[in-house]
């Protein structure tokens, strides 16, 4: 192959990287809502220390290989100590294939946002995005 | 969680180092992910440029430049792998290098995660270098194609391939099953 074929190759290379990049940004952290009703999960069963809120619980799923598993804990642990009927629980899943499998867990963080019955109401997959998150409580909140 | 005297950002007090733990510039492992991704860019193009299909003998596929420059990302990658992310050489480099020019960090994490992309991208390699040394044709290429997008996806947009693979591979019973690391 000659140079100016595999230069362009190179370069196409990471033309496509690129893009993947903006569009992995662009796409990770929504909250997704969930609208059938069917799961319900009880925090307690998962973590024995774990308290479900009130209102809403931000159940999120970690690994300990995953450093934005550590800000997502910061940022939905302030945001349950702000809001009143919020709790936060993180739940590791280093070692638990069989939760992976039951919530279907692809990536970590993934985070679930339980309403007041602990029925799943949204998902978010990646590191979350706190206005998103905020709404999507502030809904379930008046709902309740 | 390590307190700190001066409180930082409470996005950055989470990725603090454990206490008791040594952590590292969270700078420097994107640093080395770039260096990754212009050496295996580097590796493609030689690829590129040598034979469509893989010499006869062993000893010709194992001195294709192409594959020994493979070969020795492989080895540093195993580096960072099992004698630690702090051990390796492209931190030492920031350190000697790239820290001097930049602030101070604001804030030290843990070495757990970037280990762990270390390990990904020396089984990914070393399975290009295995088979290719073996006579598949293209392994090679594809090998390199791979440890490009995460290197550069890596340095570029903080892109984290343990958190996308981990649990895939847990659920696949590839990890996971041992006891709780302390």
């Amino acid at each position: 192959m000659n140079a100016v074929a595999i230069l362009g190759i190179l370069v196409g290379l990471v033309a496509v990287a690129t893009v993947v990049g903006v569009l992995w940004q662009r796409s990770n952290g929504h909250v997704r809502e969930i609208d059938d009703a069917s799961t319900v999960i009880s925090v307690g069963e998962l973590n024995a220390d774990a308290v479900a809120g009130r209102g809403a619980t931000l159940l999120q799923f970690s690994t300990e290989v995953c450093a934005p598993c550590r800000t997502t804990h910061q940022l939905l642990g302030d945001l349950a100590t702000e809001l009143n009927g919020v709790a936060h629980v993180d739940v590791d899943v280093s070692h638990r294939p069989d939760l992976a499998n039951r919530y279907n867990l692809l990536q970590s963080p993934t985070t679930f946002i339980l309403d007041g019955s602990g029925v799943v109401r949204a998902r978010i997959g990646g590191a979350p995005r706190p206005a998103e998150v905020r709404a999507e409580l502030d809904r379930i909140l008046a709902a309740a | 969680m390590a307190t700190a005297e001066k409180p930082l950002p409470a996005s950055k007090q989470a990725l603090l180092a454990k206490e008791g733990q040594p952590g590292i510039d969270p700078r420097g492992p994107r640093f080395g992910a770039g260096i990754t991704a212009v050496l295996v860019l580097v590796v493609i193009g030689l690829a590129l440029a040598g034979p469509a299909l893989p010499p006869e003998t062993i000893g010709a596929r194992a001195t294709q430049p192409a594959f020994i420059l493979l070969a020795a990302i492989s080895a540093l990658f195993a580096w960072g792998a099992f004698a630690g992310i702090r051990r390796h050489p492209y931190g030492l480099l920031f350190k000697k290098l790239v820290r001097p020019r930049l602030a101070p960090p604001a804030h030290l994490e843990d070495p757990k995660p970037p280990t762990f992309s270390q390990g990904v991208g020396f089984v990914i390699t070393f399975a290009g270098v295995v088979l290719s040394l073996v006579g598949v044709p293209y392994v090679l290429l594809i090998a390199a194609v791979f440890a490009f997008f995460a290197a550069f996806l890596n340095s570029v947009f903080d892109y984290c391939l343990g958190c996308q693979i981990y649990l895939l591979l847990v659920r696949a019973g590839v990890l996971g099953r041992g006891t709780r690391a302390a």
